[in-house]
């Protein structure tokens, strides 16, 4: 009986998800874009200026996770922060046996790189490792990429959670109580929808100038009201079907039945219509950063590269290399919409008695 | 009948309103109206009729999954009509429900032990080494492995998971069950194995059951009485084998006549109604089946009927003041 504690997945969700693996170029996309979500949580080790190890008079220390440390920490004459690159090239040059790792690409997204005599852009070289070339600042391309890629992603789900928290409750409310409480919400919807969403959201931006958090907050305002459509309708249908009279005759609470009977059944148009979203929001991130209306300056951000990228088309790096990651993600995203629409489809799982 | 009656139904009326349009007009449709019956300890009461004529209403209009129009519920003895949701929910562990389609009525996203644990998890009764325990003892008892436990509902077949259903309803050992055609669903022999269920588990358990179903052979092997719907009334509420034997309101005869009989020499006088349900949005005046009656007269069209005691008794109901006249 051990077995009640954890029961197997639904068998008709197995059968979901071997159709979805089955769909080879969607399985691809969400292994690869997972591997690459899991891969920029660690953006700090693989694209950075401080160093990953560092070994100097006979101790290891790890300066990625570790407080800034000086110049002078490592005997030279400057109280800022330590410029990991030249420190290396100081070791090999004294050879006292003190050495130290740097991640493959040894920018983060905010340094100015001045060093070449002309002024940036840079194009792309292996030998200063600048593996996209610089933007007309001198930043590393591909350290921006990497870091606006992180806040894209994190943006994209955090709003999509947020949207979806908000628009499932109140969707399915509305479907639930019906009656007046739906009529009202609906035209309160109705209006809201109304509004005109970029202006409002460029407004508030450049009055308020809001940090990340915020910034989520401003789009989520916006945001949820697409899901409570769906949801008020499923809702509405699901309401009907005896298993929820079953359970109203057990004495369940309203909160029970809506998310512990109704929301489980709901689950699959929520899971079919989460990549969309994440498609929408990077779409909305990006389009918003290139107005300049989005994240604030100096944030690392594929909108803001793209608006780069238009005003230097001779620096055809900028502009081809944003472009290109853009494109990937999103179809990659959209090939996992795809799949799993293709293998949550009802039509291939009910039998219509 | 026991002193007290365990259920005991006053004048119940139900309606819903159909179309809410803001301009338009709204339509009431009368789905119960005027019921009244009572319900001994450890009795069977079957509710026939056709389609649409209320009773599936009136079964759930008993557990206040509707609210009804008017009239009383008593349930031992309490007032339960107006009760609070939360108030309610204390009669819900005495009052349970057995539905039509299991498929239906089980959530499919639940495994069993999800859908047998929640009386128990709703009514905050017991750890989770005791609830598993209690699933498990609920199972055996409606003739299931235990191992079923961890199954999904579409797992089974149609009469195993009607057991479930009614598994969940006993789970909180109720003293009234009701029934709502819950074998229709089933195949011929299942709804035998299925009923004799119902059958052992009344005879342990002391259940009061009320069974509503279309199907007349049915209810008249489970039910004590049996009470005769059309269009929201109550026409004929007498014990189930003087119903069958001397059926007294015209519609019952008609319905009686009705049940096919497995021997084909044996010729059949069958009344055949003329016309259909009238729209219980607009029921007939005077007496509801007064359209399709053979014996209709004048008067008919007129004068409403209210059940009324058929003898000294008060064993045998009918809606009908001409019976004595056409009986004769």
């Amino acid at each position: 009986m051990a077995r009640s504690f954890f029961p197997q997945m639904n068998p008709v969700t197995v059968k979901k998800l071997r159709r979805f693996r089955s769909i080879k170029r969607a399985f691809y996309s969400a292994l690869i874009l997972f591997f690459l979500v899991i891969l920029s949580l660690f953006a700090e080790l693989l694209v950075n200026s401080r160093a990953v190890v560092v070994w100097y008079d006979g101790a290891l220390s790890f300066p990625t996770y570790s407080a800034v440390r000086t110049g002078a920490d490592f005997g030279l004459d400057y109280q800022y922060e330590v410029n990991y690159r030249e420190l290396q090239q100081l070791f090999q040059k004294q050879n006292q046996g003190n050495w130290l790792i740097m991640p493959p690409v040894p920018y983060n997204p905010y340094e100015q790189d001045f060093s070449a005599e002309n002024s940036p852009p840079h194009p792309p070289s292996v030998a200063k490792k600048h593996y996209l070339g610089t933007d007309v600042s001198g930043r590393d391309i591909l350290a921006r990429l990497v870091y606006g890629f992180r806040i894209a992603i994190g943006f994209a789900f955090m709003t999509m959670f947020l949207c979806f928290l908000i628009g499932v409750s109140f969707g399915s409310m509305m479907g639930y109580y019906g009656g007046r409480f739906d009529i009202i919400s609906q035209r309160f919807i109705e209006i809201w929808s109304m509004v005109p969403t970029l202006y409002v959201i460029m407004i508030m931006v450049s009055v308020i100038r809001p940090n990340f958090m915020l910034f989520v907050g401003i789009n989520v305002l916006f945001g949820w009201i697409g899901m409570t459509w769906y949801m008020r309708t499923m809702t509405y249908r699901e309401k009907s079907r005896e298993y929820v009279l079953a359970a109203q005759a057990q004495g369940a609470s309203t909160f029970r039945i809506i998310f512990h009977h109704i929301l489980p059944n709901t689950m699959v148009m929520i899971v079919t219509l989460a990549p969309f979203a994440i498609v929408g929001n990077i779409t909305q991130l990006t389009a918003l950063d290139f107005l300049g209306l989005g994240l604030m300056p100096p944030t690392p951000s594929w909108g803001e590269l793209l608006q780069q990228g238009k005003s230097n088309m001779e620096a055809y790096w900028i502009l081809g290399s944003v472009v290109s990651a853009i494109v990937l993600v999103l179809t990659m995203v959209t090939f996992i919409g795809e799949g799993i629409r293709e293998a949550f489809d009802p039509r291939q799982h009910t039998r219509y008695i | 009948m026991a002193d007290s009656p365990l259920l005991q139904v006053e004048h119940l009326y139900h309606s819903f309103s159909v179309g809410n349009g803001f301009l338009k007009k709204q339509n009431t449709l009368q789905a119960v109206s005027d019921v009244s019956f009572s319900l001994a300890q450890g009795e069977t009461l079957g509710i026939v009729g056709e389609s649409g004529c209320g009773k599936s209403t009136l079964g759930r209009a008993l557990l206040r999954l509707y609210q009804p129009t008017s009239g009383t519920i008593r349930f031992l003895g309490e007032d339960i009509t107006h009760l609070t949701k939360k108030q309610m929910k204390r009669v819900r562990r005495k009052i349970q429900m057995v539905f039509q389609d299991p498929m239906e009525s089980l959530n499919s996203r639940h495994t069993v032990y999800d859908i047998l644990s929640e009386p128990f998890a709703i009514h905050k009764l017991g750890t989770t080494a005791e609830r598993i325990k209690w699933v498990d003892e609920l199972l055996t008892r409606v003739g299931l492995p235990t191992s079923s436990a961890a199954l999904y509902p579409h797992e089974f077949s149609g009469g195993q998971r009607q057991r479930i259903g009614i598994a969940r309803a006993i789970a909180l050992q109720p003293d009234l069950l009701v029934c709502d055609e819950a074998v229709s669903a089933l195949d011929v022999s299942v709804q035998a194995q299925v009923i004799n269920l119902l059958l052992d588990l009344q005879e342990q358990m002391k259940l009061t059951i009320i069974f509503i179903s279309h199907d007349l052979s049915v209810v008249k092997h489970i039910s004590d009485r049996i009470a005769v719907m059309y269009l929201g009334r109550f026409v004929e509420l007498a014990p189930a084998e003087e119903l069958y034997h001397s059926p007294q309101h015209p519609y019952t005869k008609a319905l009686i006549s009705a049940i096919p009989v497995a021997d084909p020499k044996r010729k059949m006088k069958r009344i055949v109604l003329q016309g259909d349900v009238p729209s219980p949005m607009h029921p007939p005046s005077g007496c509801p089946f007064h359209p399709r009656c053979p014996y209709a007269a004048e008067s008919c069209k007129v004068t409403a009927q209210h059940l009324a005691a058929l003898d000294s008794d008060a064993i045998r109901f009918a809606a009908c003041d001409r019976i004595k006249l056409i009986n004769n």
